[in-house]
């Protein structure tokens, strides 16, 4: 059995198993547990990366390794957060928590690994449903509706992306023969250019309103912020941004296969029109919506559909520069973005719980006053997410516009637009959260070792962005060569 | 000339029917009926092509159907519009005139976008796949029309069957697509369940108006 699928098969075989332990703390151990040996296999990877239904890709690895990586250290995180939180709900909603939290890592790395387009399907449809339980776990009339909110569109959209499924497999039929080779997306992707492309173009547009729900981009974002706001933190929060990078790759793997096609004289439409329409449409909304929230999660989850979109529009201008941009752009706002919400979680439990209501601006303010080591960290998470250097994400922001400024000049105006307005409401936030005057009766506490593993994502971003490993350089150029 | 194309359409041609009486249809209970007369169609059309492929997943895909949504689906709706007495008429967003119209409409939509672009396709394969995304349009058009929580759930409940008429359409598809919509619609109903019943429990009414108590609480 190749390291791919056991990273694969032990967290979904673990979740039945965790679900049984009654005690929140030694689940939340137990998931520790777990998740540091599925954090190690998903190194393994590399070296045996499996064949046929579940084969890992160079990409997938790279995903893989870094989904392993924020499965740890929010693992880490909960158990403060378990330890903090314990005594509001019963033990078996922290049962179907922790077995949730499982499975979402579980169909996250399935997603990533599967070179089958039915395969990936059934991890994109396995982790909805788990992060679907896991909103409606706070059992608040605003949780189940997030939840209810969620399911629907969350439902929709895997009917459409299965529809888009079964169209792809139709339009590779053809050239492929009927059977499993139809639905390889390494076969698919080698005889792009032999598809017929007129179908794969309605498959197209089925697979991107599919996987682009799950994405969280524009038309189909509402879920998200409520998801975000409603659901148990770290379950909600920090371990399902990996699933959106599970969506955007889906994306991107077909537009390639879309663009093959195009280049090659097939009948398909050219996919970046779409792709930029999709992704200026969230860049915009979310500058314009930024400025009006009120609570942090639903702050960052909006923050994190501009993100989203941003991949989006970088792939939709392609070349292997621009995809290359995009992949980065996802590691790095993964990093960061887990990064600060694991800090927002912590701040919310010194300030008494994190029931909903403490996740407001106006509750979190001041969080130097709490624990200066925190509110640095959540400043310094905050300032990252903005752009602006050192962040790493400024080095793929200014590849992205550059980019554009190249290949599509007219669009790179509503681009900086875009970019500015969410960039001028992140920042007008980092005073206030950081340096305020905090609310009344707040005392000092220490904030505990879990500060060290938000400053070791950032110091993971800066690394990624000004010191890439060479190899991982020429990783990530390959990839984005291979897909543009 | 065989009986393989005509029986299929006529199968796939009720399937469209019941999603499309489900527009019109103001009372629970006849949408539960008309949901099933749909799945024990689909059921009919998957052993047919099972019989036509020579196919033997295909026949276990309708045996799948047959148990799962033509039997305990429609079983267990009843139930909860019995225990919450919903077998009033309910609430529509929209006219039901105008939401007809929308149908006929997105079925000319569905026929006029797949015909032109499957010239090259299997003859069965093209009117299957019109049909079928005509139902899986009308099923998502009965979800955005409905303001009723389990009425939304049938109107998802029927785009599944459109997508199964599609996947058993399909020439040769191996069965993990199968598998895994059988898998979704049990597992998606489960959730459902839950919901349906813990939605009662705070709020009081199937209704879900109250949803958008969320929009004007400050986010």
């Amino acid at each position: 059995m190749s390291a791919a699928t056991l990273a694969i098969a032990i967290p979904l075989l673990a979740a039945p198993v965790i679900a049984l332990i009654g005690a929140p703390l030694t689940g939340a151990r137990a998931n520790l547990c777990v998740t540091v040996l599925v954090f190690l296999i998903t190194l393994a990877v590399f070296a045996s990366p499996g064949a046929g239904l579940i084969h890992a890709d160079s990409l997938g690895v790279i995903f893989g390794i870094l989904t392993g990586f924020i499965a740890l250290t929010t693992a880490v995180q909960n158990i403060a957060f378990v330890r903090a939180e314990q005594s509001h709900g019963s033990a078996r909603r922290w049962r179907v928590y922790h077995a949730m939290c499982q499975i979402m890592l579980g169909t996250t790395l399935m997603g990533l690994y599967a070179d089958n387009i039915g395969l990936l399907w059934v991890a994109v449809e396995g982790a909805t449903i788990a992060a679907t339980l896991g909103v409606s776990l706070p059992r608040t009339a605003t949780a189940l509706e997030a939840a209810w909110k969620y399911f629907v569109l969350g439902g929709v959209g895997i009917a459409l992306a299965l529809f888009g499924t079964m169209l792809t497999y139709l339009a590779a039929q053809p050239a492929l023969g009927p059977g499993l080779t139809a639905m390889s997306l390494s076969a698919l992707a080698a005889n792009a250019g032999h598809l017929d492309g007129a179908l794969m173009t309605l498959a197209f547009v089925f697979l991107l309103f599919g996987y682009g729900t799950k994405a969280a981009l524009v038309p189909l974002h509402g879920w998200l912020p409520d998801a975000y706001a409603e659901g148990p933190a770290p379950l909600t929060t920090t371990l399902s941004g990996p699933m959106l990078n599970v969506a955007l790759i889906a994306i991107l793997r077909f537009r390639h296969l879309m663009q093959a096609n195009f280049a090659a004289g097939g009948a398909a439409l050219q996919p970046g029109p779409f792709l930029l329409t999709l992704g200026l449409a969230s860049l915009l909304l979310t500058g314009l919506s930024l400025a009006r929230r009120r609570d942090a999660r639903r702050f960052f989850g909006f923050s994190s559909i501009e993100h989203s979109g941003l991949a989006v529009f970088a792939f939709g201008i392609g070349g292997a520069t621009a995809i290359f941009a995009g992949l980065l752009h996802m590691i790095l706002h993964t990093l960061i973005k887990s990064a600060l919400f694991q800090a927002l979680i912590r701040g919310a439990a010194l300030r008494g719980g994190g029931a909903p209501g403490n996740y407001g601006f106006s509750h979190l303010r001041g969080m130097l006053a709490t624990n200066k080591y925190l509110g640095w960290a959540l400043g310094a998470c905050v300032f990252a997410l903005v752009g602006l250097p050192p962040s790493g994400l400024f080095v793929t922001e200014f590849l992205i516009v550059s980019q554009t400024i190249q290949r599509a000049p007219l669009l790179s105006l509503p681009l900086g637009l875009g970019l500015l307005l969410c960039a001028v409401a992140i920042i007008r936030n980092i005073g206030p959260l950081v340096f305020d005057p905090p609310p009344a009766g707040t005392v000092a506490i220490p904030a505990g070792r879990g500060v060290g593993l938000v400053v070791l994502h950032l110091a993971a971003v800066l690394l990624l962005a000004f010191a890439m490993p060479p190899a991982l350089v020429l990783a990530l150029s390959g990839i984005a060569a291979g897909l543009q | 000339m065989t009986l393989t194309y005509p029986l299929a359409h006529a199968l796939g041609a009720v399937m469209l029917l019941c999603a499309f009486a489900m527009l019109s249809q103001r009372r629970l209970a006849a949408l539960i009926s008309l949901y099933q007369i749909e799945a024990i169609t689909l059921t009919a059309a998957a052993f047919w092509q099972g019989f036509a492929q020579h196919e033997i997943n295909l026949y276990l895909t309708g045996l799948i159907t047959l148990i799962i949504k033509a039997v305990l689906a429609p079983i267990a709706l009843r139930r909860i519009v019995h225990h919450f007495n919903l077998i009033r008429a309910v609430e529509t967003a929209m006219p039901v005139g105008l939401s007809m119209i929308l149908g006929v409409a997105l079925i000319g939509i569905a026929v006029l976008v797949v015909l032109p672009i499957t010239v090259n396709a299997v003859t069965l394969t093209r009117e299957d796949l019109a049909i079928s995304l005509s139902i899986v349009l009308l099923g998502l058009l009965v979800m955005t029309t409905r303001r009723n929580a389990l009425s939304q759930v049938i109107g998802f409940l029927s785009t599944e069957n459109g997508l199964v008429l599609a996947a058993i359409g399909m020439p040769g598809m191996p069965f993990v697509a199968e598998l895994s919509v059988a898998l979704l619609v049990l597992v998606a109903f489960l959730v459902v369940g839950v919901f349906v019943f813990r939605i009662r429990e705070h709020f009081d009414t199937l209704d879900l108006k109250g949803i958008e108590a969320i929009e004007r609480r400050g986010r």
